[in-house]
């Protein structure tokens, strides 16, 4: 259908923030036929009624920016709702996990079902070889055809971790065009096009939840009362919910005595545990579950890599290996705050070779 | 100058690339007629007095706003005293509805409304049902028409006011009016007609009608955005909701959209000299659309009524679609036409319309409306005839309905 003169088709997620609308300009420079889409998730709706909410939430500022960025580079701008999907999928697994004691990444799954999984069948529904993204993270066809995916150019603002869960088919139909560069050249960039979105602040994670996820959570999930057991198993005290805290967390424990930090919870019984000695917050193994392998085959265990826990710490070398038919994680150094639910991701230098969630 | 170097770059943008450009969504907003556009420019700088003003200024503005109501009245079977202006058909329908309920509130508390309603409707209804009013919402059947007896059985004691509209939006089902508005006049009760997609297109006569109340709007009929007017019989006990400075005898306060009803006004007198012409074509095109879609395109199926129509408006379903993507492929081959009602486009949720007809949402998602008017040529229908069957092959080729289908049963 497509003749070999045309240009190629490539459907660019514009979500109103700086880094999408310059990646957009950045495919239309290099000469594809640029769609510009707004992907419309669900968000909580404030208490505004569901009919106002919903009208809000249509005309947004993020999609009010993001079409001005579309008419200002002249490429075609749509809407498309996932909103239901993304409440389904993204929310619900929030939900779920947080009820069973993790801490659960909402942009690791929501990328995985909704960002790519919709958006690259979307693409396809719109005749589009490819969709892409304002992420920072870089994908490289090998000689023997496989695609790696390789950390951003800038270190500081690398986002691989959370693209672990993308599987060959994915990356060979994605292209990320902000790979090559720096934050600071994209802003520069931004403000000398004047696109709309030039002074638009970092988007922070759960976007779903804009009054903050203990606001959204406290809404959803009754108040659940347990104990507060320090190192020895020893009650101290009492917790309203496990759900209000997360492994490490120092802050807002409400002992006293402290400081206190979270070292564990256990959501069978209902038992937050904390300590005062920060080193019992460190462990040197996890047990992972739902691994994905970015070159589509599983590599030979034990496998030497170095290993994010989570999108802001430092990679820390580590043994990926099998114990039992479980697939686990040992750390040459003890690591602090092992989270549940959190994702464990695995690098060879600057390549992202796969990934999986911390079981426990 | 950032929006006009938005306009400007759009629209050479398209012509470069040679995308022939075929609006088909006139139900949704009309270019403003050029004849119109010339008139209204020429009085834009100097009409520009307070048509409350008593100096010659403010009577040469009042002169023109009579003008424009006296001919919009007679059009359609009214005194002049009995059109208001108003913004938009949306703010005529907010003023119907809750403006007849506050000042009738002493009969009764309880108003009849059609669940194919346009959303300004709808929603007005809600807040009168949030401040003790009850509603109720009649059904239609499969074609998109209300019963009239439905509404003869739903009327009781403190029924005050039935509302229905007279072509529904996105299906162009027109509604049986005379006889619900005789109904309505036999038990007592006030009748409002939402006429926004019929006016200007087929006759509007509110005494024929039957009506006490009746929207019309002027951007649907190539006049400006800005102007609608709501028909009020003399003796009808309605209140304000925009409360003022006493303009429009105090039912709508606000300094008068002069222009933009000189505009609707000329747009109405344009529609009229037109009609008999413009109907039949637009009938012929519609149909002749409509024959090859169904013809051409298997698992295609007609919304709305066969017969009795409005004379532009073509709404089908496609099996296995969904209306998202067909839009969007659509648009990216020039053709502008929409799911349903604008006002929702935004939302992925099915339309209310066809789900009150029986719909199941995964049909309603499934559903294109197109509306001709009067640039539409033979051309366009031709372009969207080769256009819509390759389009719809594709989507079904990949479309998830139908993988989710096959799944779940």
């Amino acid at each position: 259908m497509e003749k070999t003169d045309e240009k190629i088709r490539v459907l660019c997620a514009i979500s109103g923030g700086v880094d999408s609308a310059v990646a957009a300009f950045l495919l239309k420079k290099a000469g594809f036929d640029v769609i510009g889409v707004f992907m419309k998730f669900w968000v909580d709706d404030l208490g505004a009624g569901e009919a106002q909410s919903a009208n809000l939430d249509c005309m947004c500022d993020a999609r009010r920016r993001a079409e001005l960025t579309a008419g200002k580079l002249g490429i075609p701008f749509h809407v498309l709702d996932f909103s239901d999907e993304f409440k389904k999928k993204v929310v619900g697994d929030f939900l779920k996990g947080t009820q069973n004691g993790l801490t659960p990444n909402p942009c690791v799954v929501c990328n995985k079902a909704i960002k790519f999984g919709r958006l690259l069948k979307k693409a396809k529904e719109l005749g589009a070889a490819r969709a892409a993204t304002g992420h920072y993270a870089r994908i490289k066809l090998r000689k023997d055809g496989i695609f790696e995916l390789l950390k951003g150019k800038d270190k500081e603002k690398d986002q691989s971790y959370y693209l672990w869960q993308l599987t060959q088919k994915e990356l060979s139909k994605i292209i990320f065009p902000l790979g090559e560069f720096t934050k600071a050249e994209v802003r520069a960039a931004a403000q000398e096009l004047a696109l709309p979105s030039r002074d638009t602040p970092e988007s922070q994670e759960a976007c779903f939840a804009p009054a903050g996820t203990d606001v959204f959570l406290s809404k959803r999930l009754a108040a659940r009362p347990g104990d507060i057991v320090d190192s020895f198993g020893k009650k101290i005290g009492t917790h309203d919910g496990l759900w209000h805290y997360t492994i490490g967390q120092r802050k807002g424990i409400k002992l006293s005595g402290g400081p206190y930090y979270v070292v564990s919870k256990n959501a069978k019984a209902n038992v937050l545990a904390v300590s005062k000695r920060k080193s019992d917050l460190s462990g040197k193994t996890a047990i992972l579950g739902g691994l994905n392998w970015t070159a589509g085959i599983c590599p030979k265990l034990p496998l030497s890599v170095k290993v994010k826990i989570r999108s802001r710490s430092k990679a820390a070398a580590g043994l990926i290996k099998k114990k039992k038919g479980l697939v686990c994680l040992e750390f040459a150094r003890p690591q602090p705050a092992i989270t549940p639910g959190q994702s464990a991701v695995f690098y060879q230098g600057s390549r992202l070779i796969g990934g999986g969630f911390i079981a426990r | 100058m950032i929006i006009g170097n938005h306009m400007v770059k759009k629209t050479t943008k398209k012509a470069k690339n040679s995308v022939r450009r075929v609006y088909m969504d006139y139900a949704a907003a009309t270019p403003v007629d050029p004849k119109v556009a010339k008139k209204v420019n020429a009085a834009l700088t100097g009409v520009f007095a307070n048509s409350m003003s008593f100096h010659s200024y403010g009577q040469a503005a009042r002169a023109v706003l009579e003008e424009s109501r006296a001919i919009l009245a007679q059009m359609i079977g009214a005194q002049s005293r009995e059109v208001f202006f108003t913004s938009s058909a949306t703010e005529s329908n907010n003023l119907a509805i809750k403006g007849v309920a506050s000042a009738n509130k002493h009969k009764g508390n309880h108003i009849i409304i059609s669940s194919i309603e346009h959303a300004c409707i709808m929603e007005s209804a809600k807040w009168l049902e949030s401040q003790g009013f009850t509603v109720t919402r009649l059904g239609v059947d499969s074609f998109g028409q209300v019963n009239p007896q439905d509404v003869a059985n739903a009327i009781n004691q403190s029924t005050v006011m039935v509302s229905v509209m007279h072509a529904n939006n996105e299906i162009g089902t027109i509604q049986p009016i005379e006889e619900i508005g005789k109904i309505c006049r036999e038990k007592n009760v006030l009748f409002h007609t939402d006429a926004a997609q019929t006016f200007g297109k087929i006759p509007v006569n509110v005494k024929k009608m039957n009506v006490d109340l009746l929207t019309a709007s002027s951007q649907k009929i190539y006049g400006p955005k800005g102007a609608a007017l709501l028909y009020v019989r003399e003796g009808v006990k309605i209140d304000p909701v925009i409360h003022g400075g006493g303009q429009e005898s105090g039912l709508r306060a606000g300094t008068s959209n002069v222009l933009a009803i000189y505009g609707f006004a000329l747009a109405a007198l344009e529609a009229r000299r037109n009609m008999a012409r413009e109907t039949p074509r637009l009938k012929k095109m519609r149909d002749r659309l409509q024959a090859g879609i169904l013809k051409s395109i298997e698992g295609s199926h007609l919304n709305g009524h066969p017969q009795k129509r409005v004379p532009n408006i073509l709404n089908v379903w496609f099996e296995f679609i969904e209306g998202e993507s067909l839009i969007i492929q659509l648009d990216l081959r020039g053709i502008a036409a929409s799911t349903g009602s604008a006002c929702s486009s935004a939302k992925l949720a099915p339309s209310h319309v066809l789900i009150a007809a029986g719909m199941k949402p995964q049909e309603a998602h499934g559903s294109l409306r197109l509306s001709l008017g009067r640039f539409s040529k033979d051309s366009d229908v031709d372009y969207v005839l080769k256009a819509l069957p390759a389009i719809i092959q594709r989507l079904r080729e990949i479309s998830p309905f139908k993988k989710s289908e096959e799944t779940n049963s």
